[in-house]
């Protein structure tokens, strides 16, 4: 039996990677000082900024929002309900409770409202769900944060999340991508600063916090991302760590403290939206161009926003 | 033996040879890494060496996810 490195009593969590055995106390208290570790490491915020946490329901953004309330941030939450039956349904629910039960203020935006929701889209669209969802998510999360006047935008981006994203840029040496896979994203014309408080936390480190914690989170996999090749990659990733604890942690800050900063990120021009005016490197951003193909109706010159 | 599972909603019945199985070796049947999977028995998380008996019912958490 395993012992907790800090009182002795049984361990419920083993870490390899960091041959780490604690029981249910010490590893919510390790959990919340890596946190707040990796919130110093890169500068993310200060407890003066207004957060805005994005939550989908899901192990990873509900963490986020706890532990950042735990630590005493000032972290409101933002749900996009996407409209994908059930699962939407349900997830929204969960972040009902989970605001409610702990008196926080959560903000919801309606994509059928908006534009339309997921499953209506792809009707229309030939590119994966998951690429059109990010980037209307991306959208929103920044829109409605500028609008309510949040500083920073958090997102509960974990390590397999960003070590499968970095193996599939380094797959296609996509440059432009890896220049800018940072776990900060800093404010510039339009766009609210981002951040990934949770890029050294393992899915399963975040998932063992939520149920440590009693948060109740939405477990099934969105029924859009079944055959995504990212979790293709994050299986490839874990083989790999079964045999050589560390690697994914290793594979993503040797390359943020080695590799990114040799690479050169050319600065794209941003320019308002002539429909929306939110920031886009085209003319018409790429969410009003989505629209007029679900609507085909001559777009408007005037801004919305 | 004979374990209950319920995993992502739905209950599955699994068999084992002997009286116990550790909960890693359920992981391993269900063909789940350790790296992203853990098994839970009523409110008490199992550690990979924990014992799972014949009759129990568990939980298995598998925290990957795409997208």
């Amino acid at each position: 039996m395993r012992k907790c490195v800090k009182c002795q009593n049984k361990a419920v969590v083993y870490l390899p990677q960091h041959r780490l055995s604690l029981c249910k106390e010490h590893y919510m208290e390790w959990y919340a000082r890596r946190v707040e570790a990796t919130i110093r490491e890169f500068r993310m915020f200060s407890k003066k900024d207004r957060v805005l946490v994005a939550v989908s329901g899901g192990k990873d953004s509900l963490a986020l929002w706890h532990v950042l309330h735990r630590l005493g941030y000032r972290a409101d939450g933002l749900y996009i309900n996407l409209g994908i039956d059930e699962y939407s349904e349900r997830s929204k629910l969960l972040c009902d409770k989970f605001a409610k039960d702990r008196d926080l203020v959560l903000h919801v935006v309606e994509l059928k409202r908006e534009v339309a929701s997921i499953p209506e889209i792809k009707q229309v669209e030939k590119r994966p769900a998951c690429s059109f969802c990010g980037q209307l998510k991306r959208y929103y999360m920044n829109k409605y944060a500028r609008l309510l006047g949040y500083h920073v935008i958090a997102t509960g981006h974990n390590l397999d999340d960003e070590s499968a994203t970095l193996l599939s840029n380094v797959l296609s040496w996509n440059m432009e991508y890896l220049s800018r896979q940072f776990p900060v994203l800093e404010e510039r014309e339009g766009f609210v600063r981002k951040v990934k408080p949770l890029c050294k936390f393992t899915e399963k480190e975040n998932a063992l916090y939520a149920f440590l914690a009693g948060i109740e989170y939405v477990e099934e996999e969105c029924p859009f991302a079944e055959g995504a090749s990212s979790i293709e990659h994050k299986m490839i990733l874990n083989q790999v760590e079964e045999k050589s604890p560390g690697t994914k942690l290793r594979f993503y800050m040797d390359f943020l403290r080695r590799m990114h900063p040799l690479l050169s990120s050319e600065e794209v021009s941003l320019v308002p939206c002539r429909v929306c005016g939110e920031p886009t490197t085209a003319e018409v951003c790429s969410v009003c161009r989505l629209r007029e193909r679900l609507s085909p109706k001559p777009l408007s010159s005037s801004a919305s926003s | 033996m004979k374990v209950r599972v319920l995993y992502r909603g739905q209950w599955l019945e699994l068999e084992f040879e002997g009286e116990k199985v550790k909960a890693l070796e359920l992981l391993k049947a269900m063909g789940l890494s350790r790296e992203s999977a853990f098994v839970v028995r009523g409110e008490e998380l199992l550690t990979e060496e924990d014992f799972i008996k014949d009759g129990e019912e568990v939980r298995v958490v598998n925290a990957i996810s795409g997208g």
